[in-house]
């Protein structure tokens, strides 16, 4: 391996790969810049991906509509967010051959954890948003420099317990069924974890964990119905959470116990009143549709949403948005007499940032961790739409249910201060 | 008592929308000795058409007890998609190896999954809760929909008329002279051109029929088509590829064993059926009803 | 005469890639190399044998998961033995596999192998204690002849020393599948694959060769799915799902299971065609579909087969 070659190679991707250097907004001033977007497209989490692109786009034309990022216009590059070696390679074309200034989406834990350490390498932000570089509950990423994670995994289940034990004090027997593989594992753990901490005398009686995108779950309700538990626990948060609700309502399940859906709020509009009851507890990730509180950004979103799409608009619309907003922002700030900045120089501004994004003041953390509010509250009939919404409404803050920087999440559950 | 009714019915419920996609698989590959990877995708588009076709019929004003009727309509009818794969894509291989035939039916897996996309989205898409409008049943002390026994009613009744079409009628004869011997047949005057695509529609209809009823019950997902082609295909090779009988046996054993596992032992879920496929295969290699194979 | 040309071109253009090509382009010959080597082995089975596999995946999971394995729990970063315990554990595990499979032709036989490769890939995904379930396992960058190369961008390793090292492997590969087809061996299983029961009047033993067959190939699909891990980084169980598997026995037939190359350019038109369509279509799976629709019935020789010269099977 001649040292010749190395030094050709390096001379032919320090431009695009290694380093941005700033560049004269002048003579860009009309030149659209690229923004590369990763999205799911097909399989489980299509809707989700789906939800997040049309955050993206939304954003993108707002942007353009109001004359672009210091001037120059937003050009979203979409490439497909499939398997983890797939995925890395649509990431490198993103950025060796359409020379995108960030990349933002990425949702699936397996494809993320494969993407953070290109993103590292290749020098460009990467702002995910909806996937951590998490291992089951252990960050196994925890300084990076190019890399902006979403929250962790397991934040819905611990704000979830925290609000069980508000709710449901008299609960003794508990039953969970959550997919099988790292993201159901993970919140049926921590779940169990803050109950216990919070003094809830809590006793698992059936543990179920159903492969991701089964669609018939007639056994392990009759199963759950045999053990008579006070509370189900379930994490799902795809078409299966609406398949259980539905075929819980077939048997009347939550007649004689109480359901907690830490995460079903992804499909909020198919939960139809027909088999959803009041009185659950369900989780809507870090934005909340219908919040009378909402600002009017979250309304202008909501409403424009349904117009386009006849849909009411999930929480991955936030993550998304958040990531493109906070990306323009930190480009704003790092910009010095109108040039456009470096791509260190907006990693820089990135960091500890704070703006606002449809569900409200949203933040990146030093280390790179985006920080937000989950919204979870009791399911209710009384609305206006065909499907449940919550009230009341609890608000709970990634300061309160997200472990800090350098922790570990059992040990600082254990260590809460009651 | 009540708790082993629950788990059983739950077992039966899902062995009776197998038991259609199996059969579906089956009918096709003993005649045409074609293993159609589509069978899931044809299951999944039974889905999707099924509830287009109960929301057009609640939209219209159609009374919600008797949605039924549009859903089973639907189911059959979007089973005319089998023509169109056998006359357009298939019927140009029969003369090659298996293997391409094999391989067209992936290419049609392919397909219909960006099809179903194009057409549905991606978001899941449900009856939303027609499922419940005939209440539940107590059978022993135990709950269950009402629906679901009346899918399983409708996959015994049409397991019935497939017995009755197979053995009692002329088709049946053809079909089943088809199988045996299939020069012997041609030579006899049989138009194999016909019954192949009298053939491959009823296997693609036994499918879109599955998808049509299970769709109430659950909600149809882009992906279920390739996740049900697992299974089916374990209880095609646990009753012996082929085998009208063996799929029924195959979809009760996979049903219940899945249902009993989950209740008993949850980690066992799916690779209990793996472990039986694989324990059939090593003691009796042609599935438990499988005729002449390999 | 003509062939050894077009080979000599071919492969002064690969070894040229790295100084002239964008280096996105460079860095997707890299899948092309670990393909080429599983789909060597994949024709062995297919074109030589007349078996069609629909679980091969599972060997490129087993050859995947080695170097994750390797690279990450036992601290073994020398490629060259994670080359050679991919292809030790893909012989393990295909032998008893093989021994089923090979008791079966056509339609059973691919079945089989699809059971074989879905029960790996449920038990990656179901021991994530063991595997990382659906979050995978990484893989450490490789030492490439004892040389630990970790102080380079990732990117120029890849496109450098790591892209010249899939290379010699692939022409090893190539030169040593060229010998076992043109073998005594090779001509057996052509044989076995024309006239199964001639085969086994001239005392051929039609399961032995099968089973050998079978393994070889096993191996090929090891090393290309130990190849295949550096440059994602990370191995997940969708290596070892059977649409992968579909995708292996798409890849041959494009470029044309009769002939010996075909598998080579199926894999290089496949990656490219994969990754042009992508960009371009969010619907790719459905023009994938329609074009392997249109091979198979159209043209089931493949690309290499649409050109009428004598085929390299035959003459061989």
């Amino acid at each position: 391996m001649g040292t010749s070659r190395r030094t050709f190679l390096r001379g032919a991707t320090a431009a695009s790969a290694i380093a941005g250097f700033p560049r004269v907004a002048r003579a860009q001033a009309k030149t659209p810049v690229k923004v590369g977007v990763v999205a799911i497209r097909a399989g489980i989490a299509a809707p989700v991906g789906t939800a997040g692109l049309r955050g993206t786009e939304w954003w993108a034309e707002r942007v353009n509509k109001a004359g672009g990022i210091l001037g120059r216009p937003v050009q979203l590059v979409v490439e497909e967010e499939s398997n983890p070696k797939d995925t890395v390679e649509r990431y490198r074309k993103l950025i060796l051959q359409e020379k995108v200034e960030v990349v933002l989406g990425g949702i699936s834990t397996g494809v993320t954890l494969a993407l953070a350490p290109v993103a590292e390498d290749l020098g460009t932000p990467w702002l995910s948003w909806d996937g951590t570089t998490q291992k089951g509950v252990e960050e196994t990423m925890p300084k990076t420099k190019w890399s902006f994670r979403s929250v962790d995994n397991e934040v819905e289940a611990i704000a979830g317990g925290l609000l069980t034990a508000k709710y449901f004090k008299g609960v003794r027997t508990i039953a969970g069924i959550n997919n099988d593989y790292s993201y159901g594992h993970d919140c049926w753990q921590s779940y169990q974890a803050v109950l216990k901490k919070l003094g809830m005398d809590v006793r698992p009686v059936v543990e179920l964990f159903p492969k991701l995108g089964v669609t018939d779950f007639t056994s392990h309700i009759a199963t759950i119905q045999q053990a008579k538990p006070d509370l189900l626990m379930t994490s799902f948060w795809s078409g299966d959470a609406t398949i259980l609700m539905k075929q819980a309502a077939g048997v009347g399940l939550f007649k004689s116990m109480k359901g907690v859906f830490t995460t079903a709020g992804g499909v909020h509009d198919s939960l139809k009143k027909e088999f959803t009851p009041e009185g659950l507890l369900l989780g809507y990730n870090t934005m909340y549709f219908d919040d009378p509180k909402g600002s009017a950004l979250l309304k202008q979103f909501v409403r424009e949403y349904k117009t386009k799409y006849n849909e009411y608009p999930p929480y991955e619309c936030d993550h998304a948005y958040f990531c493109a907003e906070s990306w323009k922002t930190a480009v704003e700030k790092a910009a010095k007499g109108g040039q456009w900045p470096g791509k260190a120089d907006v990693v820089k501004a990135l960091e500890g940032l704070e703006v606002e994004s449809l569900s409200g003041k949203r933040s990146w953390r030093e280390d790179h961790v985006m920080m937000c509010n989950f919204y979870q509250g009791i399911t209710t009939h009384k609305n206006s739409y065909d499907f449940v919404t919550i009230d009341p409404i609890e608000v709970i803050s990634t300061k309160q249910a997200m472990k800090p920087a350098g922790t570990k999440l059992l040990e600082w559950i254990a260590g809460w201060k009651m | 008592m009540s708790a082993l009714v629950s788990i059983l019915m739950g077992g039966v419920f899902h062995a009776s929308i197998l038991f259609l996609v199996a059969a579906g698989l089956q009918v096709v590959f003993g005649v045409q000795k074609v293993f159609n990877l589509a069978c899931g995708s044809f299951y999944a588009l039974g889905a999707y058409f099924g509830v287009s076709a109960v929301q057009w019929y609640v939209a219209a004003g159609g009374p919600p007890a008797f949605f039924i009727v549009p859903l089973i309509a639907a189911g059959a009818l979007i089973g005319v998609t089998g023509v169109i794969v056998e006359r357009g894509l298939l019927s140009f291989v029969y003369e090659r190896d298996e293997t391409f035939q094999l391989l067209l039916t992936f290419a049609v897996v392919l397909m219909m999954e960006d099809a179903i996309r194009l057409t549905w989205g991606t978001a899941p898409v449900s009856t939303s809760g027609l499922y419940l409008v005939y209440g539940q049943a107590r059978l022993a002390g135990a709950a269950v929909p009402v629906y679901n026994l009346i899918v399983i009613a409708a996959s015994l009744v049409i397991a019935l008329g497939i017995g009755w079409l197979l053995t009692r009628t002329a088709f049946g004869r053809i079909i089943r002279a088809t199988a045996d011997n299939r020069e012997m047949a041609e030579a006899l005057g049989v138009d194999m051109r016909r019954v192949y695509a009298k053939v491959f529609t009823l296997g693609t209809a036994l499918g879109t029929l599955g998808g049509a009823l299970v769709i109430p019950a659950t909600a149809a997902m882009s992906e279920m088509g390739v996740e049900l082609i697992v299974e089916a295909f374990a209880v095609v090779v646990i009753g012996g590829l082929g085998s009208m009988r063996g799929a029924f046996v195959g979809a009760l054993v996979v049903g219940i064993l899945r249902a009993v596992a989950i209740s008993v032992y949850p980690e066992l879920e799916m690779l209990i059926i793996y472990l039986i496929v694989i324990t059939v295969l090593v003691f009796r290699p042609r599935g438990l009803f499988g005729g002449a194979a390999a | 005469m003509r062939q050894a040309l077009v080979l000599a071109v071919a492969l002064a253009a690969v070894v040229a890639v790295p100084w002239i090509a964008p280096i996105y382009h460079v860095l997707l010959m890299l899948p092309f190399m670990a393909y080429g080597v599983v789909l060597l082995g994949l024709n062995l089975l297919f074109g030589y044998t007349g078996l069609v596999s629909f679980g091969h995946a599972l060997f490129i999971g087993l050859g995947a998961y080695t170097a994750a394995f390797l690279t990450g729990l036992f601290k073994v970063r020398a490629l060259e033995v994670i080359l050679l315990t991919a292809a030790v554990v893909a012989a393990v595990v295909a032998m008893p596999v093989a021994a089923f499979c090979v008791r079966y032709v056509k339609i059973y036989f691919g079945m089989l192998t699809l059971a074989f490769g879905m029960v790996f890939y449920t038990f990656l995904l179901k021991f994530y204690r063991l595997t990382g379930g659906d979050e995978g396992m990484p893989v450490a960058r490789p030492f490439l002849l004892g040389r630990d190369l970790g102080d380079m961008p990732k990117i120029e390793y890849l496109a450098g020393p790591y892209y010249y090292y899939s290379l010699v492997v692939l022409i090893v590969a190539i030169a040593v599948m060229w010998r076992i087809v043109h073998s005594p061996f090779g001509l057996c299983l052509k044989t076995i694959r024309d006239n199964p029961a001639k085969a086994e009047t001239l005392g051929i033993s039609v399961p032995h060769y099968r089973w050998t067959a079978f393994v070889i190939s096993a191996v090929y699909a090891g090393v290309g799915g130990a190849l295949l891990a550096t440059p994602t980084g990370n191995v997940d169980p969708t290596l070892a799902y059977w649409t992968h598997s579909g995708n292996l026995v798409f890849m041959t037939l494009l470029g044309g299971f009769a002939s010996f190359f075909g598998p080579l350019v199926g894999a290089f038109v496949f990656i490219y065609l994969q990754d042009f369509v992508m960009s371009v279509v969010p619907y790719w799976r459905l023009v994938f579909g329609a074009i392997l629709a249109a091979l198979v019935i159209f043209a089931p020789g493949g690309l290499l087969g649409l050109f009428p010269r004598r085929r390299v099977i035959e003459a061989a």
